[in-house]
């Protein structure tokens, strides 16, 4: 099977493990992944502002070109990315007048014919997690994992059209046909303040704190997302919160693509695991 | 909450609100279910709530407050409002309206270099988007 792949512009760059796993992992399950020709920026957020087309532009002409190849899906895997081209994208079928607006501006007649993807849905609808089960060579179990979905796969409901909006699974179904061990806890779906890092830095140390740290007190050894911003602040910020405070105990934060292929037996080069701060191999490679 | 005259916004501030937004704040009846669960309510002066309640009564100190730019539009308010309105997109509204006339709060040369060089791009460009003008 093969997919049209849209990484964005972080995993060019500062998520370079979120992309190499994402690819390397699909394709261990006979999913390929065909990168745009051409692609852009995706704008990163979707513009609340009614009156904003502008910032719709860049994901309607990503999904606009999609169509134009002929193809009838799109897969992403950032956080960010799925948010905007999924919400541009209803946009494009339900609200007429945005419709026209960009149709015009970017001289195309798109109207929303493209599904958007994400691997998790690609893993629970397409591959199934039990050929999954049954192609992990390394077993995880024993190994207690976090899933943390954050803000920008889940919501809105409508529109993101997801899983449970509240209560997603669909990392837990992921994680449990690894063979390890899910760990509940309930700050799964809370932002972790996400780009105010740049401007309000203590409010999004405060959650991160709070995220790890009820994630902690039940146990989890590690914890999963698919958000290259989410991921960075979970990581990164544990150094100075442990600069505060000497007794909090660090938990190594991967994506979800970087746990599956460790339990695929992928080759680490593949995996990026020696990119974050919290180092996860010692928990994982036992190295 | 004592209304005074120099804080009241204009008819056609009201109606812009309203316009960028497409939401009405009048449907608010003050649950507070948005401020229990917001992402930045730990440093907002005046919470969600709190900032739905001066857009009602016209109160310009909803378009001037910090909790506007604390927003990290992560959608909670919105999702689990029990009069269905999109918090998010009133939060967003009286965000442009600041940036539409230059007001901005995240300036480029006062992020730390340590965070700038390590930040993932979507930072970067979401914070830019949302936060300056
Ligand atoms: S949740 Fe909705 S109705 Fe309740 S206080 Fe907030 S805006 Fe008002
Ligand atoms: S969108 Fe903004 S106001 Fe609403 S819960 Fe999130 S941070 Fe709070």
């Amino acid at each position: 099977m093969k997919i049209p792949y849209f990484p964005g512009c972080t995993l060019y760059n500062k998520a370079r493990g979120l992309d190499n796993s994402t690819r390397a992992s699909l394709a261990a399950l006979g999913v390929e992944l065909a990168e745009l020709s051409r692609w852009t920026c995706c704008g990163t957020v979707f513009p609340l502002a009614r009156d904003n087309y502008m910032g719709m532009v860049a994901a309607a002409r990503i999904l606009a070109g999609v169509a134009g190849e002929g193809e009838d899906r799109l897969l992403t895997v950032c956080s960010f990315c799925y948010n905007v081209l999924k919400r541009v994208n209803y946009e494009m079928q339900h609200n007429p007048e945005a419709r026209q607006k960009l149709n015009d501006y970017l001289e195309e007649n798109y109207t929303g014919e493209i599904q958007v993807v994400h691997p998790l849905e690609i893993c629970k609808e397409d591959v199934g997690f039990n050929a999954i089960q049954a192609k992990t060579s390394r077993n995880l179990k024993g190994l207690k994992v976090a899933c943390y979905y954050g803000c920008m796969l889940v919501r809105p409901a409508l529109e993101m059209g997801f899983d449970d909006p509240e209560n997603p699974t669909v990392m837990e179904e992921l994680v449990a046909a690894l063979g390890a061990e899910v760990v509940e806890y309930p700050h799964k779906t809370t932002c972790c303040g996400s780009y105010q890092v740049l401007h309000e830095n203590d409010l999004v140390r405060q959650r991160v704190r709070d995220i790890l740290n009820s994630a902690a007190a039940k146990g989890a050894e590690a914890i999963i997302t698919s958000c290259p911003l989410c991921q960075f602040n979970l990581d990164w910020l544990q150094g100075k919160i442990l600069e505060q405070d000497a007794g909090f105990r660090q938990i190594p934060v991967l994506y979800f693509t970087q746990l599956l292929g460790v339990a695929l037996e992928l080759p680490r080069e593949s995996l990026g695991l020696e990119q974050h701060y919290v180092d996860p191999r010692p928990l994982l490679l036992g190295a | 909450m004592a209304v005074e005259l120099s804080n009241k916004m204009s008819r056609e501030i009201i109606e812009r609100i309203k316009e960028i937004s497409g939401q009405d704040p009048y449907l608010c009846m003050q649950c507070g279910t948005c401020s229990a669960g917001c992402t930045g309510r730990e440093v907002m002066e005046l919470l969600p709530r709190q900032v739905m309640r001066l857009l009602q009564l016209g109160d310009a100190r909803a378009l001037h407050c910090r909790s506007i730019w604390v927003c990290s539009t992560c959608l909670l308010c919105t999702a689990r409002c029990p009069r269905g309105i999109d918090l998010a997109r009133l939060m967003e509204a009286l965000r442009v309206i600041n940036l539409r006339s230059g007001g901005e709060v995240l300036v480029a040369e006062k992020i730390p270099v340590e965070l700038l060089t390590r930040v993932p791009q979507m930072a970067l460009t979401s914070g830019f988007r949302k936060l300056s003008a």
